[in-house]
């Protein structure tokens, strides 16, 4: 099949019943570049930046939205940069006909790594708008300024041109050279103020098109049926089961993926419900209340390290046994945690017309070209014949279904000829999506006399964080093996085997002072085939390990804090963060009004225990956080309430405050839940928390009474991360706000009141 | 095949559907065309699918369509207001900027619009147990308390 003359392509795509609200028409300009096969060559200033005849700047995004607001952020950095009012940026967000690859949209780096070309297209735009202002002017380049979309000669503001008389509706073609220099943030007037998000009034007034809002015509629904057993396969389709159903259209079978396809959706509902599938029995699956001891026996996966971290050595110094010989009091610790859903409140979605001439979908992917790709190959086709649309999704905080789903679409799709929509059901999202792995840790460590740590022993075994079926920036492209639904297709060539990725992330102590050191994460294989080693499959959720690295590692140094009859932010202060660790610890004591004393509170009369508890992240060249959680904990029913949280935040130079602020408080929320509540359940079978019945997340009533946050702007630094490091504070800052409370240490996910009453009977 | 004609903001909606058993909800999304209401969980727990009928705030996504009148006034978030005519709830969740993805602030605007009708003074705690059964997963629940309280006091 040989792929379309691009723009008859994009007519056969012309049925779109979509639109944003900022986003820009398809220009022609656009539609004469040059795309390759990861789109615009990013080297172009017009890959990103159009001026249009009405003076508008269109931002060509690779990045996705998921819901965050740093598109918003991206376009104050644009706008900032071509010194344009924010309200004349518009927004087109990833299409693979149109936007640059800008790899994966995840770990919180919309705005720390992604605006980094978008700054640069934009300083080298507007260094080209006076360039060709000082022709027009006949005025030397230096004499003249830029403000308000125009360029005009310094001290003689009449005498200006504006963009849109100087290039509207032409093409840059210039190369983006890294020679015009970005503005220094002194000189910032939209970058660091917290601009409303351009997205809001749609989503409040229901005129927002959400992935799961896009209708394209001549569409028909699909809905899948799931194996009622992670590893069964289909014996044989009963297709008299559904013959009832009006509005069938078609029963699809490929390998072990099932699916049908109606006229209308309930149809679609009522027929994957009625189908009868004869399965395959199945039973592989750990005893649940055996996971962690079934992870801690796995054998350990030696190919998987990464090169610059041979045998898993994340760090090590000095002399573990020495240290623990010479030490006057050591303590050992296990931790665990649990599988996480995402919890995505919109189950994923896609949509895909699958055609002769060439294949469009609709996603609300991370990876839009790493996803294409990976389309592309399950098709057997050259990576143009697809294009791939972003459309904003229900937030996925991480890997959730959104590209698998796809996958059920192209396949129903290409079965009726039509193009179909595909959403999955609750239970399709919880059964099926790719979970937050749980793990298990050991830690070791000793005290000298003088209550200094001499020796710190820590070991987590676990998976890949990695199961996205995109390759690792820079390098462009993916492989459908990762996605559970490709596998179920009958995709064998195995997904993307990148090591343990980012599920080491943060494992090490972030102070200076901690002699005899081993930190070392025990990688035990590939996270992304549902016949891996746990036969649930994995993907990266909100940190990917950070958190379960972080609540270990937090943990564990509260341990050895009260183990010492220290405080726990003196003993903290003692072992030397680096100094922006400093600076948030400090800055949180100070806003929460941290009395000094030991760990735990004084004993109290009466049901209810108070407790604060603290936690903190951060290296020199990422965020740094300092969370201290105050808690409630009930010794008779074993509940705990969060009453409140207070986050001393550096990102370093900080873009859009309100928006930083939105992040760390639903970071902060979530992660109560998570901490609280949540836990993945299975049978030997299969997944059996399906509904939020049965995975309860947090609500209204449990919330955090208040989220005081204090931002530390380091507009000397880049910008950094904003989102998972705040949440990930919260798991060891709760469960030492509980130690403090009622004097037992609960290291398993979640703190429910049955473990909670468990430990305080054990303590008793 | 049935014919099941329905008041949806102050408009006549017309769909064909196989049986009234089917939720109103695929009625107002696929047939009307409306966005505000989402499925989230077609299980009535989640709250996304949120709509007014006679001004209850109502779980489309488990609501038959045989339960609804002709006479009964369906009213979506596109109904409660617009950005021309906004509804308070609509400028206070703008003002507040209390959004993350948006997916579930349909039935947090819902049923909160709900509550101020018979309690247009709600207290926090009285805010929270009306949106006790709506679920967010972006950890919005803070700013949505905030602009339903902004909201009651406008």
């Amino acid at each position: 099949m040989n792929p379309l003359p691009r723009r008859e392509f994009l007519k056969g795509a012309g049925a779109l019943v979509i639109g944003f609200n900022l986003t820009a028409a398809r220009s022609d300009r656009a539609a004469a570049m040059e795309i390759g096969p990861y789109g615009p060559p990013e080297d172009q200033i017009d890959s990103w930046i159009e001026i249009g005849e009405d003076g508008h700047a269109t931002l060509f995004s690779g990045c996705s939205e998921l819901g965050t607001g740093s598109s918003t952020g991206l376009l104050q950095v644009m706008a900032e940069e071509l010194d344009l009012p924010f309200e004349r940026a518009r927004l087109v967000l990833p299409d693979t006909n149109r936007t640059p690859d800008q790899f994966v949209s995840s770990g919180s780096r919309a705005i720390s790594a992604h605006s980094r070309p978008i700054r640069q297209a934009a300083a080298e735009a507007r260094a080209a708008l006076v360039e060709l202002a000082a022709q027009k002017l006949n005025v030397p380049a230096d004499q003249l300024v830029t403000a308000g979309g125009a360029v005009s000669v310094r001290g003689t503001p009449t005498k200006s041109v504006t963009y849109a008389e100087l290039i509207g509706g032409k093409q840059f073609n210039l190369r983006i050279t890294g020679k015009a220099k970005p503005k220094a943030p002194a000189e910032y007037r939209l970058v660091g103020k917290s601009l409303p998000r351009w997205d809001i009034p749609a989503k409040v007034f229901g005129t927002f098109t959400y992935m799961q809002d896009v209708k394209v015509g001549g569409m028909l629904h699909g809905r899948v049926v799931r194996p009622p057993a992670q590893g069964a396969s289909v014996i044989s389709i009963d297709e008299a089961s559904v013959a009832h159903i009006p509005g069938l259209v078609k029963i699809v079978r490929v390998n072990d993926l099932v699916g049908v396809v109606c006229r209308r959706e309930e149809q679609a509902i009522a027929a994957a419900q009625a189908l009868k599938v004869n399965w395959s029995s199945w039973t592989g699956l750990p005893d649940m209340k055996d996971l962690h001891a079934t992870i801690r026996n796995l054998p350990e996966f030696p190919s998987g390290y990464p090169k610059n971290v041979p045998g898993g050595v994340l760090a090590e110094s000095g002399d573990i046994d020495a240290g623990l010989a010479k030490a006057v009091k050591t303590l050992k610790a296990t931790y665990l945690s649990p599988y996480h859903h995402h919890g995505s409140i919109g189950p994923s979605c896609a949509v895909a017309d699958v055609r002769g001439d060439g294949v469009t979908v609709w996603s609300g992917t991370q990876t839009p070209y790493g996803t294409r790709e990976a389309v592309a190959k399950f098709l057997g086709l050259p990576n143009q014949s697809v294009r791939l649309i972003y459309a904003e999704a229900s937030g996925c905080y991480g890997q959730n279904g959104a590209d698998d789903v796809i996958i059920d679409a192209v396949v129903l799709s290409r079965a009726v000829g039509r193009p179909v929509r595909v959403q999955w059901s609750r239970a399709d999202e919880n059964g099926w999506e790719a979970f937050k792995a749980a793990r298990i840790s050991e830690c070791q460590g000793g005290l000298d006399a003088n209550g200094k740590i001499v020796a710190w022993d820590a070991r987590t075994f676990g998976l890949s964080g990695y199961s996205r079926p995109e390759y690792h920036e820079p390098k462009h492209g993916g492989e459908p093996g990762s996605l559970v639904t490709a596998q179920l297709a009958g995709w064998t060539k195995p997904g993307l085997e990148e090591g343990f990725a980012g599920a080491s992330n943060n494992f090490e102590p972030v102070y200076e002072d901690v002699p005899n050191k081993r930190v070392v994460f025990t990688y035990l294989g590939p996270a992304s085939h549902r016949q891996g080693p746990l036969r649930l499959r994995v993907g990266s959720m909100r940190g990917v390990g950070s958190p379960d690295n972080i609540f270990v590692a937090e943990c564990f140094m509260d341990e050895l804090a009260a183990a010492a009859g220290q405080d726990a932010i003196e003993f903290r202060l003692k072992h030397q963060p680096r100094a922006r660790g400093v600076a948030v610890l400090k800055a949180a004591a100070e806003k929460a009004k941290w009395q000094s004393r030991p760990s735990p509170a004084p004993t109290t009369t009466g049901d209810i225990a108070y407790g604060r508890g603290v936690a903190m992240l951060g290296i020199d060249s990422d965020t740094n956080v300092a969370g201290i959680f105050e808690v409630a904990v009930n010794k008779k029913t074993g509940e705990v309430k969060v009453r409140r949280v207070t986050i001393a935040h550096d990102c370093g130079l900080i873009v859009n405050p309100g928006a930083v602020r939105n992040q760390i408080e639903g970071g902060v929320i979530q992660s109560t839940s998570r901490a609280l509540k949540e836990e993945v359940t299975f049978d030997r079978s299969r997944v059996t928390s399906l509904d939020w019945a049965s995975y309860p997340v947090i609500t209204f009533n449990e919330i955090p009474d208040e989220i005081d946050i204090v931002l530390i702007d380091r507009p000397d630094l880049p910008p950094m991360r904003v989102g998972e490091p705040a949440s990930e504070s919260v798991w060891p800052g709760i469960a030492n706000a509980i130690h403090d409370a009622v004097g037992v240490r609960l290291r398993q996910l979640p703190f429910t009141p049955q473990r909670v009453l468990a430990a305080l009977t054990g303590a008793a | 095949m049935a014919t099941k004609t329905l008041r949806v903001n102050g408009k006549t909606v017309t769909a064909n559907v196989d049986d009234l058993a089917t939720p109103l909800l695929y009625v107002l999304r696929n047939d009307a065309g409306l966005h505000g209401p989402r499925f989230g969980c077609g299980l009535g727990q989640c709250g996304a699918c949120t709509v007014h009928v006679n001004g209850e705030a109502v779980r489309s996504c488990v609501r038959p369509l045989s339960s609804i009148a002709a006479s009964d006034e369906i009213v979506t978030l596109e109904g409660l207001g617009t950005q021309e005519k906004p509804h308070k709830l609509q400028t206070a969740f703008v003002e507040e900027q209390a959004v993350q993805c948006g997916y579930c602030i349909n039935g947090m605007i819902m049923q909160a619009a709900a509550l101020l009708t018979k309690n247009p003074k709600p207290s926090i705690p009285e805010i929270k147990n009306a949106l006790q059964n709506n679920l967010c997963r972006c950890g919005t629940h803070l700013r949505i308390i905030r602009a339903v309280k902004r909201a009651s006091e406008a």
